[in-house]
């Protein structure tokens, strides 16, 4: 199976991201490492069928999701609600996730973004095509794209 | 977390030194904001550290980056759209009307950084030229590593959203990975080459219009007019000079006329100024 | 002086209405083309532009951008899309429907406030 996007391609559009919608003075970049993968409380995810199968997924700590929905929405950060943290990091799953499409076999399409928590997160039959682990307002985020190996879907809660 | 006076003049000193641009006073923010992105992919937590880490081991590669990091400016596409309204509407139409059957424009774009503005002069003459005409485009900046990058013609999906109109985008733009690069019907026309503009320039055929823009602002005023002394040297008589929206030439040098339209202006040198009808 | 945002999604709704709220416009919101299609439909103001999403359900933006440039009420109304779809032949697709300009996700307040001023929708901040 071979690969169809780098990590340098995760890289570039994750960095955009961040540019555009969370730090945008350039005074809290995240910074990407390559430290081993750490836990993260909180994920969201959008599937994508079609020539491709598989997910991209963006993970990160309860506070990390609280900066995302502050920086993004606007909303100051003791005033975040959960709906808020849910919509946000849907929203840069939905973001990452676009771009990621725009790398990969056509026709393809995009499933609405979900949000779990990481510890109930179960993904199947998936082969992991690249990763980036950081930190951000030292906090771990994670940004995967995973590849279906199988016809079974294997989806995570919706 | 602010820079103190001796890290701020060490910074400037630095910058002088290897590319003759002077950052003045109240030029503190911009070092602490190009500077933090640095400090931290270094894994230093300040700039104050990043500083006291260059001075202590001075390593070529730093100054570099420290140099190009100072130096290069947020760029977009048709840079203030005026002037290159007025590059459409008027000195395209006069440049072609001065001499009859047709030959070859040459532009110069003086600090092109990472290349939109050769490419934006480029998607106007290739709009705007009458047939018989054909363009050439010199593209230069003291900096190697944007040279590299405009020559690429490379760009992020973020630099693309700065001021391209979209169907502009599709017609001389193709997606490659993350990326758009410009199509070779672009690249074509445009060379480049690395100019110091601060020290002797190359001697070539003179230029129809010179972009000189958002880039005399980091000299000294003596510098400024030796730069536009010899700048004008390279112009040809019915030439066109073009400057950033906050510059003037005037106190700088005598010899150019301002022509001053709604919304813009550019310069010609007086002695070829013909009584065209005013932009 | 009014402005749509056109999008599925509560958060890109909140970003876009802050960036049209700080260009000094009302913001009227829609969750599909659909929705956007009614308010127009009984508004008294045309809006001078509108943000409009590509994929959502009911009516995308697609659909949209094509239903307000056959009603002759609204051609004074800029059309934007804003999208992840970033493929050019989209783009292509987009204008060719009558959609004035296009934004690929992500983009900053700048580049929004620029393509408008480039439309003529804004006032740039540059002066001679």
């Amino acid at each position: 199976m071979t690969d169809v996007m780098k990590v340098d391609d995760l890289q570039a559009i994750t960095e955009q991201v961040w540019q555009s919608f969370l730090d945008p003075e350039g005074s809290d970049p995240l910074l990407l490492s390559l430290l081993e993968p750490s836990g993260g409380d909180v994920a969201a995810a959008i599937s994508v069928t079609g020539a491709w199968r598989g997910h991209v997924v963006i993970g990160c700590s309860t506070a990390a999701s609280r900066h995302a929905a502050s920086a993004l929405l606007g909303v100051p950060s003791d005033e975040v609600t959960e709906d808020d943290i849910s919509d946000a990091l849907g929203e840069l799953a939905n973001v990452i996730g676009g771009n990621v499409k725009a790398l990969l076999p056509e026709p393809c399409a995009l499933s609405l973004p979900y949000v779990v928590a990481t510890a109930g997160v179960r993904w199947p039959a998936v082969h992991e095509i690249c990763r980036l682990d950081g930190m951000w307002r030292d906090e771990p985020i994670h940004i995967t794209v995973l590849e279906s190996t199988s016809d079974y879907q294997g989806a995570a809660a919706s | 977390m602010a820079l103190n006076a001796q890290e701020f003049s060490w910074v400037c000193d630095l910058v002088r030194r290897e590319s003759a641009i002077v950052l003045g006073p109240g030029k503190e923010y911009l070092v602490e904001s190009r500077l933090l992105p640095l400090a931290r992919k270094a894994g230093l937590s300040s700039v104050t550290e990043y500083i006291a880490d260059a001075q202590r081991r001075p390593v070529p590669g730093t100054t570099k980056t420290i140099v190009e990091a100072l130096t290069t400016n947020e760029t977009s596409w048709f840079r203030d759209v005026e002037p290159f309204t007025l590059l459409t509407d008027s000195v395209v139409p006069a440049l072609t009307a001065s001499r009859s059957g047709g030959t070859s424009m040459r532009i110069w774009s003086a600090a092109c950084s990472s290349g939109q503005e050769p490419y934006s002069v480029a998607m106007v003459l290739q709009n705007h030229l009458p047939g018989a005409w054909s363009y050439q485009i010199h593209a230069t900046d003291l900096s190697t590593e944007m040279l590299t990058r405009a020559e690429t013609g490379r760009f992020s999906q973020l630099e693309m959203n700065r001021g391209l109109p979209a169907p502009m985008l599709v017609r001389y733009f193709d997606r490659v990975g993350a990326d758009w690069q410009v199509s070779p019907v672009l690249r074509q026309n445009i060379t480049f080459a690395q100019v110091n503009l601060a020290s002797a320039l190359p001697a070539v055929p003179p230029f129809d219009v010179i972009f000189l823009r958002n880039v005399l602002i980091y000299f000294d005023m003596d510098t400024k007019r030796s730069i536009l002394q010899r700048v004008r040297k390279l112009l040809r008589p019915e030439g066109w000079l073009f400057l950033g929206s906050a510059e003037t030439t005037l106190g700088l040098d005598g010899d150019f006329e301002r022509v001053v339209t709604r919304k813009t202006s550019a310069y010609r040198l007086k002695s070829g100024y013909s009584a065209l009808a005013s932009a | 002086m009014l402005a749509m945002v056109i999008d599925d999604s509560r958060a890109m709704r909140m970003i876009l209405r802050r960036i049209a709220v700080q260009l000094g416009f009302e913001v009227a919101e829609a969750g599909n083309g659909r929705e956007a299609l009614d308010f127009l439909a009984t508004s008294e103001e045309v809006p001078s532009f509108a943000l409009v999403d590509w994929n959502m359900p009911e009516m995308n933006g697609l659909d949209f951008v094509t239903a307000v440039r056959a009603d002759q009420r609204l051609r004074s109304m800029t059309l934007m899309m804003v999208t992840t779809e970033g493929e050019q032949s989209q783009i292509v697709r987009a204008l060719a429907a009558g959609a004035h300009e296009y934004v690929i996700k992500p983009f900053t307040p700048d580049a929004i406030e620029e393509k408008l001023a480039l439309l003529g929708v804004v006032a740039t901040g540059a002066d001679a």
